[in-house]
């Protein structure tokens, strides 16, 4: 989130009756419905915000650091290499604490809508919160033009606040590393207290 | 983001289940968040205030909620049977500010929703997020007890982002206060509710 006065970082009770909303729809429509809601919200939000143009990679790299791009309007990115990103804390945790907190344990079904996005589309979420937020990122990513280039977005890892890890294995998670210019090592030492590693590049 | 994303949400339901089912909703996640919060008892109306002031109620998880004790509701013997209370930010105004400088405008579906429960509920909210926070009060109020009794909530008036200001006449009668008390209120507050005994006979009942 911008450092702007004008912002606040987060409203969780907003944000926890939000997960209460999507309980109450995952009962009516089950995971797979809840799943396309998901995906669905996050692909709105992006196109509802302003497309974006850069004359050169550092220049929209820049951005996304000094949180001036619509890739960095809800947490704040660290890039670790010109293609790698990284997010200290999940836009999340703020709400899933306040959750915790005054309600209780999280409903088995976020879990569960995760799952399912890890096997029909990539397997990165550890709960239904990342659906959206890759689904976002993704989106965001393509409305951004770096010279005459789109831009690709992959997540690399994804760390819930209990310290859940969720990455991709074997040659897949090799060749994202290979194009984020990060070694295995590197990963787990970024995962140790990110909350997230993605992966730009030119599309 | 997720309180950001949710007007997207809205949107998408609308089209699917149209806005009354969007306004059916939010009133069951209304119910449903009321009844994981549990139970409270307080011995009197002293220790409910001190309570509510120090963030220690079910309500403070709406935000900063000031009991106006110079307020109270008595009954027809003239019994201190409730008190006013008051939130200077409405809740749903940090997202709506998020969402201007994150997104750049507020979605319509929020003034459909809005819409849709003023002419079809009850003619008080200034957002879509009023819906459900006005049903959840009500829900949580029948878990809290003050001297043994439990409560019934009164949502009284609202003011939106804008500015623009909402009263439940019915609601002020039925509490017995004087309305231009209420609009003076909402100079230095965005949302004001009543909180009484349930059951108690108030004078402004028929």
């Amino acid at each position: 989130m911008p450092s702007d006065a004008r912002m606040q970082d987060s409203n969780p009770f907003v944000e926890i009756a939000t997960h209460l909303f999507l309980e109450d729809l995952a009962a009516k429509v089950g995971v797979a419905g809840l799943n396309n809601y998901l995906v669905s919200l996050a692909k709105n939000l992006a196109a509802a915000m302003p497309r974006e143009e850069y004359a050169s990679w550092t220049e929209f790299v820049g951005a996304v650091r000094d949180s001036q791009s619509i890739l960095s309007t809800f947490e704040e990115v660290r890039p670790v290499t010109e293609r790698c990103m990284s997010t200290l804390r999940s836009p999340f945790e703020r709400g899933w604490r306040e959750y915790a907190k005054r309600v209780g344990s999280f409903a088995p079904v976020h879990r569960e809508v995760a799952e399912y996005y890890n096997h029909k589309v990539r397997p990165t979420a550890v709960t239904s919160v990342h659906i959206v937020l890759h689904t976002f990122r993704e989106a965001a990513a393509a409305r951004i033009r770096v010279g005459d280039d789109g831009v690709r977005y992959e997540p690399v890892a994804a760390a819930w606040v209990d310290g859940t890890v969720q990455l991709p294995e074997g040659p897949k998670l090799e060749s994202l590393l290979k194009r984020a210019g990060i070694t295995r090592t590197k990963l787990g030492m970024l995962l140790r207290n990110h909350s997230d590693v993605w992966l730009l590049e030119p599309a | 983001m997720i309180d950001v994303a949710l007007a997207s949400l809205i949107e998408d339901m609308i089209e699917k289940a149209g806005a009354e089912g969007v306004v059916e909703f939010w009133q069951r996640v209304g119910d449903n968040l009321a009844g994981r919060m549990g139970k409270e008892a307080y011995l009197g109306w002293t220790s409910f205030n001190v309570a509510v002031r120090e963030a220690r109620t079910a309500f403070s998880i709406e935000g900063e909620v000031t009991p106006l004790t110079d307020m109270a509701i008595t009954d027809v013997d003239g019994d201190v049977v409730g008190y006013l209370y008051a939130m200077r930010q409405c809740c749903y105004v940090p997202t709506i500010f998020r969402t201007r400088f994150a997104v750049g405008r507020m979605s319509p579906a929020d003034k459909a929703v809005t819409e849709e429960y003023n002419e079809n509920v009850h003619n008080i909210a200034v957002c879509n997020f009023c819906v459900f926070h006005e049903r959840f009060r009500e829900e949580i109020a029948k878990n809290v007890t003050v001297s043994g009794n439990p409560l019934a909530c009164f949502l009284l008036a609202t003011r939106g982002w804008s500015g623009e200001t909402k009263i439940s006449s019915k609601n002020v009668v039925q509490v017995n206060i004087n309305e231009d008390h209420v609009r003076a209120l909402l100079r230095n507050y965005e949302c004001v509710y009543a909180l009484v005994l349930r059951g108690a006979r108030l004078k402004g009942e028929r």
